[in-house]
């Protein structure tokens, strides 16, 4: 297959949108959607969609420096939601964008139920694609993350942001919390149409020399190969919930490789989201893509989405069973 | 709503990622290395004051922005000074010549020279050498060298072998003899500076030096200056003192951590005065260089 962007098998429907491939480009690593067309011989055509900066109702300035460090196998980001706020946004970037190169969609963050109110309504009368909610940002004071680790708030937020628009919403879940499929039910519940599973965890780096915390922010979110165990289980977890009720996911954290992208097709994501991956390699997807088609040539598989779900779990019986009675002798 | 490929979009397919082989790559004393590599779109590209972002190993993650010292556009090589600081540079001076390298570039706004401020001078604090040393060669190039001034800053010993200089440079303190045998060769006066006690260079800061020769100048020339700078930041600062003390335009070249260096990510962002207030400017594509007027001193978020 010499193009796997036009490999038929690839091109699926998600939300009842067609997408080109089933490769998501992630929010916050990839600006307002023109940023990556700079690098010769990367296209827009090569993902499905992509995920615009999150944005709120005001201008944000974001964190002061640094922003971003490298870690084992990951790195910690603390941006701040740095956006021009929504109006600007719509009235002005979204003109600039090319719709028939793939679908683009919304990141909505507030600090508020009524910011997220605000900015959804707003982006519903726009020609953006779907909006996705991020009730999991770590990196601002309020709302973001401590909405998303609360099942309550989680749902308030999704229903509040459902009956402000007809466009497919996204639920962007966050894996810093003890329940997600609890989670996860109770914003199908309240009319979510898809999942983005994971964000980033919350984590810190500390410069020894200077008894300091690197980021600016003094915490940051972890992403990179380093979480991909993390959001593995995460999407395994969230799709026992989510898929009697057809509700997709956007299989994210890691993804480096089709082998990456594969893994999370495999756990139960339609779509495979790829953020960090592009700092490392920003002409990934086509590799990606490439692989995908490869084993699907292997294996004998004529489209993409009869990947989704496939993971054969293990009968881990003896982890589960009650422990051996206690010999008195001992 | 469609808008061409390219037409409305002149920022795309600018930057080039390549695999090139390591052509040359040695060790230019303290801890500083010279790194060739083949990279032939970036240096048809290329301009001063850009820069590539390079992956020192395979194992780490995030690349490392390196400013572009020189290329051969015939050759096709790109080339970078650098100094071991930490885990990433450490990385990339264990990769051996014929080695491949993924070169990621040219990234950024350049140096923007002016007709009308034909007389440069070109300041350099420690790994801020190599833009300086890109935009001398460019100046060479187009047949400005005689205008051209340098002062080049260094607390360990310089790269290229220092020399005294026979370039005539009138106005400066006894002691500032030595040059780099590159800049002299392309015809541009160059002096250095150390307070690590360098034969032939200047006790002192770069912008003494500067200043010095700023006193010399008649009004009428002096109106012909426009001051570059790249270098460590309490440098940058003094450039920029230095410029508003004698009213001259002056740009800089600023550091800060990046992922992705081409603009998605807003995690190299500096605070930049604009006419609307003060904005979060990306060091990657909005700058590295930028007025030092609108950097310095740091503007306050609001
Ligand atoms: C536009 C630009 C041009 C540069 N040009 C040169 C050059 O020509 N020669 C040279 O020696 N150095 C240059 N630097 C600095 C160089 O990028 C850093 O020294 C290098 O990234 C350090 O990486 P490390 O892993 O060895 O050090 P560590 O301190 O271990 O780095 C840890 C992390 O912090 C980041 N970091 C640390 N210091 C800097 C810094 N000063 N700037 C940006 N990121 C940093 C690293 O990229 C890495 O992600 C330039 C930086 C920028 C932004
Ligand atoms: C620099 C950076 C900025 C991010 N900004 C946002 C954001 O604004 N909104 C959001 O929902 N997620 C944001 N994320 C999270 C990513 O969209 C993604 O969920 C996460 O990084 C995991 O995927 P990855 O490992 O492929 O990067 C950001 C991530 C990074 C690295
Ligand atoms: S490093 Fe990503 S925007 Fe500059």
């Amino acid at each position: 297959m010499s193009d796997s962007r036009t490999d038929p098998r690839l091109a699926l429907e998600f939300c009842g949108l067609h997408l080109n491939t089933p490769l998501v480009l992630l929010s916050g690593c990839v600006g307002f959607g023109e940023e990556y067309t700079r690098v010769a011989g990367f296209s827009n055509r090569d993902a499905g969609a992509i995920c615009l900066k999150g944005t709120t109702g005001q201008a944000r300035l974001g964190n002061a420096p640094h922003r971003v460090y490298e870690t084992p196998d990951g790195m910690l980001n603390a941006i701040g939601l740095q956006n021009p706020g929504v109006d600007h946004v719509v009235d002005h970037t979204l003109p600039q964008l090319d719709f028939e190169e793939t679908r683009f969609f919304a990141n909505v963050s507030g600090s508020t139920i009524e910011e997220y109110i605000e900015v959804t309504r707003r982006f519903d009368d726009s020609p953006i694609d779907a909006i996705e909610i991020n009730i999991s940002c770590p990196n601002v004071k309020e709302g973001g993350v401590a909405f998303g680790n609360d099942p309550d708030m989680s749902a308030r937020v999704v229903e509040a942001c459902r009956k402000v628009t007809s466009k497919p919403l996204i639920t962007k879940l966050s894996p810093n919390q003890t329940d997600i499929a609890e989670n996860a039910r109770r914003c199908i519940e309240a009319g979510t149409d898809a999942f983005a599973v994971i964000n980033t965890l919350m984590g810190m780096a500390v410069d020894v020399e200077n008894r300091r915390a690197v980021i600016g922010n003094n915490q940051g979110g972890l992403s990179g190969p380093a979480i991909k165990p993390i959001a593995l289980l995460k999407v395994q977890q969230v799709y026992q919930v989510a898929a009697p009720h057809n509700v997709p996911i956007i299989g994210q954290g890691g993804v480096m490789n089709a082998t990456d992208a594969l893994e999370f097709l495999i756990a139960g994501a339609s779509t495979v989201g790829v953020g960090t991956g592009l700092f490392y390699d920003p002409l990934c997807l086509p590799k990606i893509l490439h692989g995908i088609s490869d084993y699907m040539d292997r294996h004998g598989y004529t489209h993409v989405r009869d990947l989704t779900g496939t993971l054969q779990l293990n009968g881990a019986v003896s982890a589960c069973a009650p422990p051996a009675p206690q010999d008195p002798a001992t | 709503m469609t808008v061409p490929e390219t037409a409305s979009r002149p920022h795309r397919g600018t930057i080039f990622q390549e695999n090139g082989r390591i052509l040359d790559h040695h060790d230019a004393g303290a801890d500083q290395w010279i790194l060739r590599v083949h990279a032939p779109e970036c240096a048809r590209a290329a301009q001063p004051g850009q820069f590539a972002h390079l992956q020192c190993a395979p194992r780490l993650l995030m690349r490392r922005p390196l400013s572009i010292q020189r290329v051969d556009r015939e050759a096709g090589w790109v080339e970078f000074l650098y100094k071991v600081v930490g885990d990433g540079t450490l990385a990339l001076s264990q990769q051996a010549q014929g080695d491949t390298l993924s070169v990621l570039g040219p990234i950024g706004q350049p140096f923007r020279l002016h007709p009308e401020r034909p007389k440069r001078l070109l300041l350099g604090g420690g790994v801020g050498i190599p833009p300086m040393i890109f935009l001398a060669h460019h100046l060479h190039l187009r047949g400005e060298a005689g205008q051209t001034h340098a002062v080049l800053g260094s607390e360990v010993p310089f790269p290229f072998h220092p020399r005294p200089s026979e370039i005539l440079w009138p106005g400066l303190p006894h002691g500032a003899i030595a040059t780099l045998p590159l800049l002299e060769d392309w015809g541009v006066a160059c002096r250095l500076t150390s307070k690590a006690g360098i034969p032939g260079a200047h006790d002192g800061f770069v912008t003494d030096l500067a200043r010095a020769w700023l006193k010399t100048l008649a009004p009428a020339e002096r109106d012909q200056v426009e001051l570059f700078a790249c270098g460590p930041h309490p440098m940058l600062a003094a450039c920029a003192e230095l410029a508003a003390e004698f009213d001259l335009p002056c740009q800089v070249s600023l550091e800060e951590f990046m992922a992705c260096a081409v603009g998605g990510c807003a995690g190299c962002t500096v605070p930049v005065r604009t006419p609307e207030g003060v904005a979060m400017k990306r060091v990657c594509v909005d700058g590295p260089v930028f007025a030092a007027a609108d950097v310095f001193p740091e503007p306050e978020r609001a």
